[in-house]
């Protein structure tokens, strides 16, 4: 059976096909977006704000530490509960929720894609588990491949192409993505109660974190990938590392992209743009990220956003928990996986009232504002560890209202005037460009414009946010208010959302990315492999491969080996 | 003045399953101004769905009040499976004539609420203000935090004149509590204010305690080992050693005294 749809007097902000608000109408049928109905449902949206359905390139939604994260703080859980209702199965939780949860607050606020951005191999399943159970949402995992001993010996004895085999496996195995890395290096000195720089050398391997980022970007280009390497790089959050995320950017700077996007994405770059030498001094450096980015092209970000208020930080980047641990003396929990990687996890308030919590919540305004080019750039808070995704709307409101900043600045520690630049930029940011930062330039940054996302060009999924907002407004309460809840959410040609209320829950898809290495280099690395396998792994080679059965919509992207 | 009687009625416990009556929607300053048919309209969860309150309880209206100051709530019938009696009430005064369940008086801001009879787990849970008195005993966690909450009680009063249970008033930060009777382990547990006096016996209050007092006029039958003598103090004319404590939070944070007979 065809279903049509019609979305008449819409107000369109589709960037990745130039359209700038221009009022027109949308036609759908059978979930796609094509150029002419005959016989459809017709939804008015009365001269609206209409925007692809959102991408969210970063926010850590499922898997073994989001769950520990739950486990952990009963105290979150608290917040945010809704009971069940036709449609939607019980809510709780603020920083870390139900996955049921997280599936209705995004598809309120307009979003229908998200990337889950750490996946431990060794939990693939359960982050797919997970994933199920998150509804509406499309959704993908990358897998952590850099704190890894099959990588390390690869990096140590420079044979790309094997590497290549292995990330190639790995994705495969995990039905993950793309390539993360996570404090290349450090995370496994954190076995050894140590942490890494960029040029320190990783205990035991003789290899430097630099060695590791530059020879999986490497790899990484000899598939035709649509994601470029996600890198979280070494020192997050330690005063003066912007020099350490300045010097990583530049490590790839002469590596050709394979595709038609940059060849490193850095992400929560928040939390790696900071001055001084202790906290004491510390100071924002946004500008020269800012700077750096405005004259590469070879690198995209997303902003890491602080929200103030109370949230659960979660990584792989093990030492910094434990430094953050240190600070606050609230709970703190650990986890080593494996020779794979390994996690920490404590709860942080970030108050308005401190110096340094109120610099780190300039920084990513600054990264947004500084930052010229949006299609460089995207919108996320590193959920949550700068804060829960719904808080995207705050962030949102801000970025396009000065007087919204400066009233907080009124707020928050006069730090502000000191130590940032923030005070001083006049630059607001209109719906465009704020369709570009959470949909366009996303899409792009993670080569899903290809696949019906992030756009409403013929073909393309029909994934629709309708704000309830004039094209004019520009009051910073009601854009916060109508980003929180749409008018309408659309996914897959399907009402999801009305009057911001869930009307509907189908389950979403999950992307996953086939590499397609060559036979005779994967049969060598497997020799490898297995051997680590029968010496190390707590499992065996057999067993460890996520089955089709976790992926019960499944979208595969085939990665062919590049000559 | 306004006496609001709401008797559970039996049928509701009759089932062999007791699935217990959540009332936190009925408390004086909610119901105030209402009129018995209103009140009977009153939402209230029964396990995991709604019902009106009228459905559950028989209820009768005497009088009339002007703020919720005035109002009384007599809660009778078979209470023990009835939960949150009086969580979050500002103002007024409620009576329940029998045992209860969990979380009577959590998160109370005013008013008072007695309740003639034991009171299960968490009772004065997260109090702010008013009082709060339990004429038999209360078990576990009375006036501590809801887990993983980093405070408990920090204000009103709450009287015990029973027993209670285990870790008592954990994370309590204000307020008082009196206990008449004796308390289980672990009272006090990560205390940081107020003010807790135990007339019967103890055993290991106080560990983690930063700030707040407690004082033991029975007998401590164990005593934290990482508590400090200061010095000889009288209360109420007897003469009691004071202990500085709990050094195992660090010398810094070692802020919180026991007194011990």
């Amino acid at each position: 059976m065809t279903e049509e749809l019609l979305i008449k007097n819409a107000v369109v902000y589709d960037p990745i096909n130039g359209v700038r608000g221009e009022r027109k109408d949308i036609c759908i049928r059978d979930g796609k977006i094509v150029a002419s109905v005959r016989n459809p449902k017709v939804i008015d949206a009365g001269g609206r704000v209409v925007m692809p359905g959102g991408v969210d390139v970063h926010a850590h939604i499922a898997g073994g530490k989001v769950n520990s994260g739950r486990l952990m703080r009963p105290e979150d859980g608290r917040k945010g509960r809704e009971p069940k209702t036709k449609v939607c199965r019980a809510q709780s939780g603020y920083s870390v929720p139900n996955t049921f949860t997280t599936g209705y607050r995004y598809a309120k606020m307009g979003y229908t894609f998200v990337m889950e951005p750490a996946m431990p191999p060794l939990l693939a399943r359960h982050t797919h588990e997970e994933l199920i159970d998150t509804p509406i949402l499309d959704n993908a995992a990358l897998p952590l491949i850099d704190n890894n001993w099959m990588t390390f010996d690869y990096v140590k004895s420079g044979d790309i192409d094997l590497l290549a085999a292995y990330i190639a496996w790995m994705i495969k195995a995990t039905k993950g993505y793309g390539v993360k890395i996570v404090n290349p290096g450090g995370t496994e000195a954190w076995g050894w109660g140590k942490n890494c720089d960029l040029h320190d050398p990783v205990p035991t391997f003789d290899i430097t974190p630099a060695d590791i980022v530059k020879a999986l970007a490497l790899a990484n280009e000899k598939f035709a990938m649509p994601h470029s390497i996600h890198v979280h790089t070494n020192m997050l959050g330690h005063p003066g590392n912007f020099e350490t995320t300045l010097a990583t950017l530049d490590l790839v700077k002469g590596i050709k992209s394979v595709k038609n996007r940059p060849v490193l994405h850095c992400t929560h770059t928040q939390f790696h743009s900071y001055g001084g030498t202790s906290w004491k001094d510390f100071e924002s450096k946004a500008n020269a990220i800012a700077n750096y980015v405005n004259n590469n092209n070879h690198v995209s970000i997303d902003i890491g956003q602080i929200i103030l208020g109370d949230t659960t930080t979660m990584t792989a980047d093990g030492p910094m928990e434990y430094s953050l641990y240190q600070i606050t003396g609230r709970k703190w929990t650990n986890c080593d996986v494996e020779l794979e990687t390994g996690s920490g996890i404590t709860p942080f308030l970030y108050s308005g009232k401190v110096g340094v919590h109120t610099i780190q919540w300039t920084i990513g305004q600054e990264l947004a504002l500084l930052i010229k080019d949006p299609w460089k750039l995207a919108l996320t808070t590193d959920h949550p560890n700068a804060g829960p995704f719904i808080g995207y709307p705050i962030v949102i409101s801000t970025l396009m209202s000065k007087k919204r900043r400066d009233e907080i600045a009124k707020e928050v520690s006069p730090a502000i005037y000191d130590k940032s630049s923030l005070p001083s930029i006049d630059r607001e940011l209109d719906f465009y460009e704020v369709a570009i930062i959470t949909r366009g330039a996303t899409a792009k940054i993670l080569g899903l414009q290809e696949h019906g996302k992030g756009h409403l060009g013929l073909g393309a999924d029909a994934d629709i946010a309708i704000y309830d907002l004039s094209p004019e407004e520009r009051d910073a309460g009601k854009i916060q208010r109508a980003f929180l809840n749409t008018k309408y959410t659309i996914k897959g040609g399907q009402v999801v959302v009305k009057d911001g209320e869930v009307v509907a829950a189908p389950a979403g898809k999950t992307f996953f990315v086939t590499p397609e290495c060559d036979q005779k280099l994967m049969d060598e690395m497997l020799v490898n492999l297995k051997q680590k396998f029968e010496n190390y792994y707590s499992v065996t080679y057999n067993n460890y491969a996520v089955q089709d059965v976790y992926l019960p919509h499944p979208y595969e992207i085939k990665a062919p080996m590049v000559a | 003045m306004q006496t609001i009687t709401l008797r559970l009625k039996d049928a509701v416990m009759s089932g062999i399953a007791k699935v217990p009556v959540a009332v936190d929607a009925l408390t004086p300053d909610k119901l105030v101004g209402k009129s018995v048919e209103q009140i009977k309209a009153v939402q209230v969860w029964w396990g995991n769905s709604q019902e009106k309150a009228g459905n559950l309880f028989e209820i009768t209206v005497e009088g009339a009040a002007a703020s919720a100051n005035e109002v009384k709530l007599l809660f009778e019938g078979k209470l023990n499976r009835v939960k949150y009696i009086g969580s979050g009430m500002k103002a007024g005064e409620i009576e329940a004539r029998g045992d209860v369940d969990m979380h009577c008086g959590a998160e109370m801001e005013g008013g008072r609420v007695v309740v003639k009879g034991n009171a299960n787990c968490w009772a004065g849970r997260e109090m702010r203000g008013g009082e709060l008195v339990i004429e038999g005993d209360a078990a576990d966690n009375l006036c501590a935090m809801y887990r993983g909450e980093m405070k408990g009680m920090t204000g009103g009063k709450v009287t015990v004149y029973g027993d209670t249970g285990e870790c008592v008033a954990q994370y309590m930060a204000g307020g008082e509590l009196l206990i008449k009777g004796n308390v289980d382990i672990l009272c006090g547990l990560s205390m940081s204010g107020g003010k807790i006096t135990i007339e019967g016996n103890a055993t290991l209050p106080g560990a983690d305690m930063i700030g707040g007092e407690i004082i033991v006029k029975g007998k401590m039958l164990e005593m934290m080992p990482s508590f400090k003598f200061i010095e000889t103090a009288t209360i109420d004319g007897a003469a009691y050693k004071k202990y500085l404590g709990d050094f195992a939070m660090g010398e810094k944070k070692a802020k919180g005294t026991i007194y011990v007979r």
